[in-house]
C-alpha cells in the first residue's frame, strides 16, 4: 500500500466535504419535490399538471445524479486517501463541471418546466409538450456536461488504480483465481470500484449518442427516430448508471464497515467470481424494461429475465453472506455507522427482491407502471444507497472516535428508518391496488377503487414523508455537530 | 538515422502523389455519391494525415492546454464537415472542398501529435464522444426524409448513415480496445 501524506489526505477531505455539503443541501430539496408530487396525487394541493411533471423529472434526473455523484465522490476520497494518488485539482474540475450541469438541469426543470420524466421517452419530449423547446436544449446539454463529467472521473479513478495495482486483471482480481502464492493482493473497495465504474463507461458513451440524437431533434422537429432503439438507449444509460450507484455504495461498506467489527473484509475467489459475473450482467439487465415492447425481438424479453435474476444473485449473496460474518458475534458497538451500513444492506435486499419479482415477465404483466415500480427503487435507493451515503457522511464528519454515542443522530436515524418505511409501503400497496405511476393525480381514473386507494395511500405517504424529514433534520443537526466538533479540534490540535 | 530517412523518401512521396489523387484526380468521382464524398474521400485524407505524423514519431504535442485546443478544433471541424452546408459547398467550389481536404489531413495529423502525450482519460473520452457523435449522425441521416445536401439523393443520403452507423460500431469496439488494452498494459509498466 502507498503512504499518502497528511497535507494530501487534508485537502481531498477537504474535497470530499464540499461534494457532502452540495449533497446535504440538494437531498432535502429533491425530497420536497417528491413530497408536492404526493401532495397533488393526494388531492391536498391544486398543483397544476406542468408543474407536477417538471418536480417529477428534476426529482428523478436530480436524484439518480447526485446520488451517483456522490457515490463516486465517496469512493473518490477512499480511494485516494489510503489506495492510490488521485489529482486533486482534477477532483475540483469535476466538482465544477458538475455544478454547471446541476445548474442547467435546475434552470431547464425549474425556470423552462422541461417535464418527460427522467426517462425522456422518446417521442415524449417532442411530441405535444408544454414546456419551450429551449428547456429541452438546455436541459439535455446539461445532462451531456454532466455525462462529459462523470465519464472523465470515472476514467481518471479507473487508471490511476490500474497503474497503481498492476493493471486490469489485477483490479479484477483475476490473479486469486490462478494457483500463484505470490499474488498483487487488492482491497476489497478497489475491486468494487473497478467492477462498478466500467460498466458505467460504456453506459456514458450510449448516453451520450442518444443525448445528441435529441439535441439533434430538438433543432430540426421534423426529425423521427425509431421509439424502440431509442427506448433501448436511454434505458441501456439509465438502468446502468443506477445499477452502479448502489455497486459504488456497496464498495464502501467492504471497506468501512471492518473498522467496526475489528474483522477483515478480504477478497477471495468467491468474491471475484461473483462481483465478476455482475460486472457482465449488469450490461445486460436493463432489457427488463422493455417487457411491454410488443416488436422487442423475444428471445431479448427472455434474456432479460434471465440476466436480471443472474445479476442480481451472486453480488447480493456474497456481500449479505459477508455482512453477516463480519457482524455475527462479533464485539462491536453498534453506533450510527454501522447501524446504517446494516439497515442500507437489508434495504438493498428487500428493493432487490421487489426488482426481481417486477422483473419476473409473469409478474410483471401485472405490476407493470403501476406504483410497485416506484416501490422497489425507491426501496433501494431510500433505504439503500440513502442509508450507506449517510452512513458514509457520519463517517467523514467524526472525529477520531467513530464509535462514540450520538443519541441525536440515532434518534434522527429511527424516525427516517420509520418514515422511510412507511412511505415506501404506500407504494407498494398502491402497486398491489393496481395505482398507475406517473399519473400527476388519480381523478381521471375511471374505476373508483383504483382512484381512491390511490388517492387515500398517497395522503398517507405524505405524512410518512412528514415524517421522515423530522428524522432527516435530527441527522442534519447531528451531523452539524459534529462539523463544528471536528473544525474545533482541528484548531486545537494547530495553536 | 539513414533508415528513417529513406523510409521518409519513400512515405512522403506516397503521401504526395495519393493526396493528388485523392483531392484532384479523383475528385469528381468522389463527389458524384454522398457515401463516396463522406465515407471514402474524407476519411481518406484523414488517415494521410495519420500516416504522415507517423512519419514523425518524435513530434508530440506535450502542453496540456494545447492538447485539449487542438482536441476541440479537430473535433469542431468533423462537426463543421459534417453540416449539409458545408458539404454542399464543398461538392461545388472546388478551392472550398480542397480546403476540406487539406483541413481533414491536418486533423489526422494533428491527432497523432496530441495523441502520443495526452491523459488515458482524455483520449478515451475524445473517442467516446465521435463514437457518440457518428453514431448519432448515421442514425440521424438514415431516418431523415428530407433531403439535406442538394448535391445528393435521398437514397445516398440513407446510405451514408447506414455506413456511418457501422463506423460507429467499429469505433466504439476500438474505443473498447484501447481502454482495456491500455489498463492492461499497466500491468507490464
Amino acid at each position: 500500500m502507498i503512504q499518502i501524506d497528511s497535507t494530501e489526505i487534508k485537502k481531498q477531505k477537504k474535497l470530499a466535504l464540499t461534494w457532502a455539503i452540495t449533497f446535504l443541501i440538494l437531498f432535502p430539496v429533491l425530497i420536497t419535490l417528491g413530497l408536492l408530487m404526493r401532495l397533488r396525487q393526494g388531492e391536498i394541493t391544486e398543483t397544476g399538471p406542468s408543474e407536477f411533471f417538471s418536480y417529477m423529472t428534476l426529482h428523478g434526473l436530480g436524484m439518480a445524479g447526485i446520488l451517483f455523484t456522490f457515490a463516486f465522490a465517496a469512493l473518490w476520497y477512499l480511494n485516494s486517501t489510503r489506495y492510490v494518488r488521485l489529482n486533486l485539482k482534477f477532483g475540483w474540475f469535476l466538482y465544477f463541471l458538475i455544478l454547471i450541469g446541476v445548474v442547467g438541469l435546475l434552470y431547464g426543470t425549474l425556470i423552462g418546466k422541461f417535464g418527460p420524466g427522467w426517462y425522456m421517452l422518446y417521442p415524449l419530449p417532442f411530441k405535444g409538450t408544454f414546456w419551450p423547446a429551449w428547456a429541452t436544449k438546455v436541459s439535455v446539454i446539461s445532462l451531456i456536461i454532466l455525462g462529459v463529467a462523470w465519464l472523465l472521473g470515472i476514467l481518471h479513478m479507473i487508471y490511476a488504480l490500474a497503474k497503481q495495482y498492476g493493471g486490469l486483471t489485477n483490479l479484477l482480481g483475476w490473479q486469486y483465481l490462478g494457483k500463484k502464492e505470490n499474488i498483487t493482493e487488492i482491497p476489497s473497495v478497489v475491486l468494487i470500484t473497478t467492477i462498478s465504474l466500467i460498466p458505467g463507461v460504456f453506459a456514458l458513451i450510449i448516453g451520450a449518442a442518444m443525448l445528441i440524437m435529441y439535441l439533434l431533434q430538438s433543432f430540426e422537429p421534423s426529425l423521427a427516430f425509431d421509439p424502440l432503439m431509442m427506448k433501448n438507449m436511454v434505458m441501456f444509460f439509465g438502468h446502468t448508471l443506477v445499477n452502479i450507484t448502489m455497486y459504488c455504495a456497496v464498495g464502501w461498506v467492504y471497506a468501512l464497515l471492518p473498522e467496526f467489527t475489528h474483522r477483515e473484509w478480504k477478497v477471495n475467489k468467491a468474491v471475484v467470481y461473483s462481483w465478476n459475473a455482475s460486472f457482465f450482467f449488469i450490461l445486460f439487465a436493463y432489457l427488463h424494461h422493455l417487457y411491454m415492447d410488443f416488436v422487442q425481438p423475444t428471445s431479448l424479453q427472455y434474456l432479460g429475465q434471465v440476466v436480471s435474476y443472474s445479476s442480481a444473485i451472486p453480488a447480493t449473496g456474497i456481500t449479505m453472506f459477508g455482512v453477516i460474518a463480519q457482524v455475527y458475534h462479533a464485539k462491536m458497538k453498534w453506533s450510527i455507522i454501522p447501524l446504517m451500513f446494516l439497515f442500507g444492506m437489508a434495504g438493498w435486499a428487500i428493493g432487490g427482491f421487489a426488482a426481481v419479482v417486477d422483473s419476473t415477465i409473469a409478474l410483471n404483466s401485472s405490476l407493470h407502471n403501476t406504483l410497485w415500480v416506484p416501490a422497489h427503487f425507491h426501496t433501494y435507493m431510500l433505504m439503500g444507497v440513502v442509508l450507506f451515503i449517510f452512513g458514509f457522511l457520519f463517517y467523514l464528519f467524526s472525529g477520531k472516535d467513530k464509535e462514540e454515542k450520538d443519541g441525536l443522530g440515532k434518534a434522527g436515524f429511527w424516525i427516517f428508518v420509520l418514515g422511510s418505511y412507511g412511505f415506501l409501503l404506500m407504494f407498494y400497496l398502491g402497486g398491489l391496488n393496481s395505482v398507475p405511476r406517473r399519473y400527476s393525480n388519480y381523478s381521471g381514473l375511471e374505476i373508483d377503487h383504483v382512484r381512491e386507494t390511490g388517492a387515500h395511500l398517497a395522503q398517507c405517504a405524505a405524512l410518512f414523508v412528514g415524517v421522515l424529514l423530522v428524522g432527516l433534520i435530527l441527522m442534519y443537526l447531528s451531523l452539524f455537530c459534529k462539523l463544528i466538533q471536528q473544525k474545533v479540534s482541528t484548531k486545537e490540535s494547530n495553536s | 538515422m539513414l533508415k528513417r530517412k529513406i523510409t521518409l523518401s519513400i512515405t512522403l512521396p506516397l503521401i504526395v502523389i495519393a493526396f493528388y489523387l485523392i483531392s484532384f484526380y479523383w475528385n469528381e468521382w468522389f463527389c458524384i455519391t454522398m457515401p463516396r464524398h463522406q465515407l471514402v474521400q474524407l476519411p481518406s485524407m484523414f488517415f494521410l494525415g495519420i500516416i504522415l505524423a507517423l512519419c514523425f514519431p518524435k513530434l508530440f504535442i506535450n502542453d496540456i492546454s494545447w492538447s485539449i485546443a487542438t482536441l476541440i478544433f479537430i473535433m469542431a471541424s468533423l462537426i463543421f464537415w459534417m453540416l449539409p452546408h458545408s458539404i454542399d459547398y464543398a461538392v461545388i467550389n472546388n478551392s472550398f472542398n480542397r480546403l476540406m481536404h487539406i483541413n481533414m489531413l491536418l486533423d489526422g495529423f494533428l491527432l497523432v501529435l496530441v495523441f502520443r502525450k495526452i491523459f488515458f482519460e482524455l483520449k478515451i473520452l475524445f473517442l467516446g464522444m465521435i463514437t457518440a457523435m457518428l453514431l448519432a449522425s448515421g442514425i440521424t441521416l438514415s431516418v431523415f426524409n428530407i433531403l439535406l445536401c442538394s448535391s445528393f439523393t435521398i437514397e445516398q443520403q440513407k446510405q451514408t448513415g447506414h455506413s456511418l452507423i457501422i463506423i460507429a460500431t467499429a469505433m466504439f469496439v476500438f474505443t473498447a480496445f484501447i481502454f482495456f488494452r491500455t489498463l492492461k498494459q499497466q500491468s507490464k509498466s
